[in-house]
């Protein structure tokens, strides 16, 4: 832990870029205001150039990704990462020659649909846990976390089984509920949420007289706001990006998926990296939507937080 | 408020609290046991069966599942590389992503809601893609990353291809997805920290360091240990995607773990007898490695330490630094 705070970049000692507080400090060492507002500015050098670094890093491969999308076929394997000059001929093959549009259009339904699912069954449970826990509440939490340690490659079989007898595959049905097996994060997550939540707030609307059910929906929603926004796009990517089930729940090309829809571009006729690329950023851009959109959210809570 | 008086009336009350915490958990419940706990039992029993999935009907076999799991050499082999990749996946799932949310945290604004939106980019990118866009990453010849170390004076690597460092490869990759999305959980963590009383304490003169350690750091810590252990389930589909697209297990097995080999049974062999033998040793290796870090995680975080009592650590640290305070000393 204390290396963490070493690499918090506000530290000046971990910064390389210590120099200027050394010239401000030396001919007045007596004068601490002038050393602080110095050591204060080294530390917003050493904040910027450590997140620079890291966003560097971190979108590299999606720049890489999306530049390498507008090259012509015979660029893809070009040193020079710039597509010049760029050109749209991917992406008119990859919605030309393959159902893109109508993959994007499963794939966003299926997962609105299991995002949606698992906060209805997740908010009332994390609230329940934490508000009025049964007396077997120990018990309930166990069941939920054990959840989280079964590797899903393990229930596929069982899984595949279950939606081959009741007629569901290539439905909705079948591609949204089995994936409600993921249901135990989202409980876990949201009920340190609401642990986290003042016990006071809560109390005292149930004191006005407000029922379980109201101090819920009118309470503690509200409260609960970014943690929801953060919780349901980790659910929403999660199943935005699941490859295995709908393979095999939705084999039909009518039915399936963009993510097993953009292997197609990899074992049919030869790959076709361009296609391929040009096809995963119009599986991305969708996704980077809603992040833009809820991530207003997030950064919301962090002006009003003054709730506890 | 006649119906709110009654509610005080305590035969009725009394059943009705009983009854209301099932009531809110008992979706929860359904759904587990029909999605997980019913499928796991199905799973159970099919591990002691033989059964190609084609064939009407599974035929029973006993242990001989087991029993070719551990003495075949591939299955051990596969358990070692995943205890690697775990243990190098957990700094990229707890101090990388913790150290960037808190320096988002430490200044919020325009530029740290760029950063933050700049930085979760890895994990919207489609798991096929971005196992081809490091292919061509990391190409031995025209590779940027070969180019980028041959200005350093780097010789050109076969990353993917040599069993030295495909495995660390992979998990470098993989390692840009976990950062990102624990940089947002850290963060939503992050907001329930109220920022006065940081602000209060910056006016009172401690440095950014003490207020990561005595403030920061202590509200984290639940979030720190869940996360990790969290990482030890959620990066396995990322890591699978990356080695079915990019090394298929090799070279030399070197990139192979227990859940691509689960993975091989079932949809290669079509051998769902072995595959659930491998998917019912997984699990309870899971559960005993996440039940005692859940346990320890209990036993170190009680009650979180109220902002009050931490305040007081930090003017006792910078006491005993025989600092004062600048602003009012």
């Amino acid at each position: 832990m204390s290396s963490a705070s070493e690499i918090a970049p506000a530290s000046p000692p971990r910064d390389g870029t210590s120099g200027p507080r050394d010239t401000v400090t030396g001919p007045s060492p007596g004068r601490r205001p002038g050393s602080r507002r110095a050591r204060r500015a080294v530390g917003t050098a050493g904040h910027h150039a450590f997140l620079l670094v890291a966003v560097a890093v971190m979108v590299l491969p999606v720049l890489w990704a999306l530049a390498t999308s507008f090259k012509t076929a015979g660029g893809v394997f070009d040193e020079n990462p710039l597509p010049l000059p760029p050109t749209l001929d991917n992406y008119r093959v990859a919605t030309q020659d393959f159902p893109v549009w109508r993959l994007l259009l499963n794939t966003t339904v299926m997962s609105a649909g299991v995002t949606l699912l698992q906060l209805l069954i997740a908010v009332p449970a994390a609230y329940a846990l934490v508000r009025f826990p049964p007396r077997a509440h120990r018990a309930v939490t166990a069941i939920v976390a054990i959840t989280l340690l079964v590797p899903p490659q393990s229930l596929v079989i069982p899984l595949f089984l279950m939606i081959s007898h009741l007629g569901w595959r290539n439905t909705l049905p079948g591609l949204i509920l089995p994936q409600l097996f993921g249901t135990g994060l989202a409980v876990i997550l949201l009920r340190d949420h609401v642990r986290a939540v003042s016990p006071t707030i809560l109390g005292a609307a149930a004191l006005d007289g407000a029922r379980p059910f109201e101090v819920l929906r009118l309470v503690l929603l509200p409260i609960l706001r970014p943690a929801l926004g953060a919780v349901s796009i980790l659910l929403f990517i999660t199943a935005w990006n699941e490859y295995l089930w709908p393979v095999l729940a939705a084999p039909d090309i009518d039915h399936a998926t963009i993510q097993p829809g953009l292997a197609f571009f990899l074992t049919q006729e030869g790959p076709e990296y361009g296609p391929l690329l040009a096809g995963s950023m119009l599986a991305t851009l969708p996704i980077v939507v809603v992040y833009f959109l809820a991530s207003r959210r997030v950064t919301d809570a962090f002006m009003h937080s003054g709730l506890r | 408020m006649e119906e709110r008086g009654t509610r005080h009336a305590p035969p009725v009350g009394r059943a009705r609290d009983r009854a209301r915490p099932w009531l809110y958990l008992s979706p929860l419940l359904v759904a587990l046991l029909v999605f997980v706990y019913g499928p796991l039992v199905f799973t159970g029993v099919l591990s002691f069966m033989s059964w190609n999935l084609t064939a009407p009907h599974p035929s029973w076999l006993g242990l001989a599942n087991y029993q070719r799991l551990v003495e075949a050499p591939q299955f051990p082999h596969a358990a070692r590389n995943t205890l690697l990749y775990a243990a190098g996946m957990l700094p990229f799932a707890t101090v990388v992503p913790m150290a960037l949310a808190i320096a988002l945290w430490k200044r919020p604004g325009r530029t740290s809601a760029v950063y933050r939106a700049l930085l979760f980019l890895p994990v919207v990118l489609a798991p096929v893609a971005s196992a081809i866009t490091w292919q061509f990453l990391l190409d031995p010849l025209s590779g940027l990353v070969n180019v980028v170390g041959s200005w350093f004076g780097f010789g050109p690597r076969n990353w993917l291809g040599d069993p030295s460092s495909a495995l660390w490869s992979i998990v470098l990759i993989t390692s840009l997805k976990v950062v990102a999305l624990n940089v947002l959980l850290f963060g939503a963590a992050l907001a329930n920290l109220e920022r006065g009383v940081i602000e209060a304490a910056r006016l009172d003169g401690a440095t950014e360091g003490e207020i990561t350690r005595h403030l920061v750091l202590p509200h984290l810590r639940r979030t720190i240990v869940l996360l990790g252990l969290l990482s030890l389930v959620v990066v396995w589909p990322w890591i699978f995607a990356n080695v079915a697209v990019l090394t298929q297990g090799g070279p030399d097995g070197s990139t192979d773990n227990v859940y691509y080999r689960l993975f091989t049974y079932a949809f290669t062999f079509f051998d769902a007898g072995t595959a659930s033998a491998a998917a019912v040793v997984i699990t309870a290796a899971l559960a005993v490695v996440l039940g005692l870090g859940l346990l320890g995680a209990r036993r170190t975080n009680g009650e979180p330490v109220p902002f009050t009592r931490r305040l007081v650590k930090v003017g006792a640290a910078r006491r005993r630094q025989g600092k004062r305070s600048s602003v009012l000393g």
